[in-house]
């Protein structure tokens, strides 16, 4: 028989009972459209992680300090005002520490009203209205109001530490020790460090000192693994390594903005970087220029937006241009506005962050107790694994005892495109179950339609139809079953693409997703469709010619 | 040498734990141009019989011969394109089938020798023609009446110019009219030279051959 005159009468099978015929392959009509929709959100998944590490420089890699211990440091200088405060210190010491700590606590409640307590018994004797004025004038934080005030006299270093403790409150641990070792003065002795600080005796044996440390130095011999890097430590690098065509040093962190458009003061990430990061993650601005050397070095309360913040505070990147804002209650002026980047880089989003020249950040935002990033240029980025070996070496130089933690970008962008291909194979997975459901589905029916149709088989054996022809017409009805499955399948993926693409997915369609799914369609129909068009060919005629 | 030649066969059926000796040793010959009825009640073995002569059943001991092919020796592939060729099938219910269209009913032989559509339609037009089914080749099988069906089923029958036209009850499904009027167009088929192998068990049915044997529990009886 021709194959042609097969078809025709396959397809007169198929279209004489269609209902039968899209039932039958619901099955593969659900396996298309995911095969469609995993190809397609799988490419999605892949160009978004292109797309996000298209401005990332290869060679870039990050060296940062492991700051888990940070909050616990912070807890730490709380926990040592606090017995300090209620152990019998000389008034003014005691005030003025506890005054500092109380201060510093502002934002920890606990701590605060236990040093507040502490305070209360003290100050007890005061005239109580000028102790309340006093607070409220002070602090806004009633415990380092109340103590800092109680003690008029010794505490008027106290009320200047509060006064700083409130600002560096939020993000410092460190700097509360500091000011609390200047507010002692007279009885070092009496804070005995606990346990591991051994070693900070000797910081603390000359106090005065003590009180000019940067925190950075003290946390440094205080802990080991404490390390904060500097400016100076990526200059060091690039003057020390050779492989390295640039270096640059940024932290970001998270501050209250107020300004522009905006109704209340929203948290925005703040990053605050130096003048060669723009070119070094690959920013271009829409308008403005970048951060440069002076206004990092003059400490300028300048920033630039990234495009989503830009149009989020001032409606658009020119509203924003030129324009201020308030970054922690300070004034910055918008001195530029990036381009969308649409991307991370180094971790940041340059689209969602507010860039401030670094020096800017320190004094202002972060305070010393920053755990800002290194970031280093590999000039060949074969290179990568020597650069970091490298570098290891060279910052052991200056920090023997601590430990750094390397991520170069092209093992980001590795673990970030592995991560998508096993949800890829998790999705190919799925659609492969729901093409083995499908293919029993069309074997089902087909065993039904052999029977069905047996009194058939056997006429058309009777009449001279080979085993062969039996096999092919229903083996070509599985497979052209089947293939309307698929393209109803990729017709149905194409109705659902926009339903998922609402989900924020993205959803690449395409031919070849197409071609898979039309292909996958017919060889799991064929194949599940094979033993049954067996069986078919298998009938003896005559039996099957008296079947009812 | 006739058309058929069958020659001392035997068929056995195994029933369980008994041998059914359904066909005795039976052997006949029908010469081209021939008009047989063979006639028998139920039970007889006269379907065993037509199932051998039809080459869709094989035989387990004796020899047939049909139109100088040697069947008892054949294979199914090859019983299957001798089918095809030599024997034109008339069954008792007809056997259309449903979702074909009359044409497509009555061609089907010939596509199945690989001839297009086009050429099949071309050729099987004299014969729908001489049957009257010109006005229904686009019916179903079920808008047509038993006797069209059966016509339908006779012209598929003749489509491939058989040896043989091979008919089981072919009046069987019939009312009185229809039957008569199958028989008599067999009778004219059999006067243009078309050989006929007709089973039933109707004595009266039979009478229209021009032969009639006779098959009673296995064993056949030529009538002169």
């Amino acid at each position: 028989m021709r194959i042609s005159e097969l078809l025709r009468l396959v397809w007169q099978n198929i279209t004489q009972n269609k209902f039968k015929t899209v039932m039958t392959s619901i099955g593969i009509i659900v396996g298309a459209a995911t095969i469609v929709m995993v190809i397609a959100i799988g490419k999605g998944g892949q160009m978004d992680v292109a797309d996000q590490f298209k401005n990332l420089n290869a060679g870039a890699i990050d060296i940062s300090c492991q700051v888990e211990t940070q909050q616990g440091f912070g807890g730490f200088s709380g926990g040592r005002g606090g017995p300090d405060g209620g152990g019998g210190m000389p008034s003014g010491g005691s005030s003025g520490k506890s005054g500092s700590s109380s201060g510093s606590k502002g934002s920890s409640s606990s701590g605060s009203s236990k040093s507040g307590g502490g305070d209360f018994s003290g100050g007890g004797g005061m005239p109580p209205t000028q102790d309340s004025t006093g607070g409220n004038a002070d602090g806004g934080s009633s415990g380092g109001g109340n103590s800092g005030n109680g003690n008029a006299d010794g505490g008027s270093s106290g009320g200047g530490n509060s006064g700083n403790g409130n600002v560096n409150g939020e993000n410092s641990g460190s700097q509360p020790d500091a000011d609390g070792n200047s507010g002692m003065g007279t009885p070092p002795q009496g804070m005995k460090m606990p346990s591991q600080d051994a070693s900070s005796g000797e910081n603390f044996t000359p106090p005065d000192d003590g009180m000019d440390f940067p925190g950075a130095s003290m946390d440094d011999s205080a802990d080991l693994e404490q390390v904060t890097l500097t400016q100076e430590d990526a200059e060091y690098l690039l003057e020390n390594m050779n492989d390295i065509s640039d270096a640059t040093i940024s932290y970001t962190t998270r501050a209250g903005v107020d300004g522009g458009d905006l109704e209340e003061e929203t948290i925005y990430s703040i990053a605050g970087v130096q003048a060669n990061y723009a070119s070094l993650s690959n920013l271009t601005l829409s308008v403005g220029e970048f951060i440069s050397e002076e206004d990092n070095g003059n400490k300028e309360k300048s920033c630039i937006l990234g495009a989503g913040v830009a149009e989020e505070i001032f409606g658009s990147a020119i509203e924003a241009y030129g324009s201020i804002l308030y970054i922690d209650q300070r004034i910055y002026v918008v001195d530029g506005v990036l381009e969308e980047m649409g991307s991370v880089s180094s971790g940041i989003s340059p689209d969602d962050t507010i860039f401030i020249p670094y020096e800017t950040g320190i004094k202002y935002l972060v305070g010393e107790n920053v755990s800002p990033t290194l970031t280093i240029i590999a000039e060949d980025v074969e290179q990568i694994d020597t650069v970091i070996a490298e570098a290891t070496e060279v910052l052991a130089e200056s920090y023997p005892n601590s430990e750094f933690t390397f991520s170069d970008a092209g093992s980001k962008m590795e673990a970030a495109s592995a991560s998508n291909q096993i949800l890829t194979m998790l999705l190919v997975a799925m659609a492969v179950i729901v093409f083995v459901v499908g293919g029993i589905g069309i074997m089902n029916v087909l065993f039904v339609s052999v029977k069905e149709r047996t009194n058939e088989i056997g006429i058309l054996k009777a009449i001279g139809c080979s085993r062969k022809n039996i096999l092919l017409e229903f083996l070509l009805e599985a497979s052209a079953i089947s293939f309307l499955g698929g393209v109803l399948g990729i017709v149905a993926s194409l109705l659902i693409t926009p339903i998922v693409q609402q989900f924020d997915v993205r959803v690449e369609l395409s031919a070849t997703a197409f071609l898979a799914a039309l292909g996958f369609a017919v060889i799991t129909g064929t194949i599940f469709g094979f033993y049954p068009a067996f069986k078919a060919s298998k009938l003896v005629p005559v039996e099957a010619l008296n079947a009812e | 040498m006739g058309i058929i030649e069958l020659e001392h066969i035997n068929k056995y059926y195994q029933m369980g734990e008994n041998q059914l000796h359904v066909l005795k040793d039976v052997s006949l010959t029908v010469e081209q141009g021939d008009y047989l009825a063979i006639l028998g009640p139920s039970g007889s073995g006269k379907s065993t019989l037509m199932n051998v002569i039809g080459c869709m059943d094989h035989a387990d001991s004796g020899e047939y011969v049909l139109d100088g092919e040697i069947i008892h020796k054949a294979k199914e592939s090859e019983l299957t394109k001798i089918r095809n060729e030599k024997i034109g099938f008339i069954f008792q219910k007809y056997h259309l089938i449903p979702t074909y269209n009359v044409l497509q009913n009555i061609v089907m032989p010939l596509l199945m020798r690989g001839m297009k559509l086009k050429d099949a339609k071309n050729e099987s037009l004299e014969i729908i023609e001489m049957l009257g089914l010109k006005k229904r080749m686009k019916h179903r099988p079920s808008e047509l009446s038993g006797g069209q069906q059966q016509r339908v089923a006779i012209a598929r029958a003749l489509v491939g110019q058989p040896a043989i036209l091979l008919a089981d009850e072919p009046t069987g499904a019939l009312d009185k009219n229809s039957g008569t009027e199958v028989l008599k167009l067999f009778q004219r088929l059999n006067d243009m030279g078309n050989t006929i192998v007709m089973i039933t068990h109707d004595l009266e049915v039979a009478t229209h051959a021009k032969r009639i044997a006779k098959i009673v529990d296995g064993e056949l009886t030529l009538d002169a």
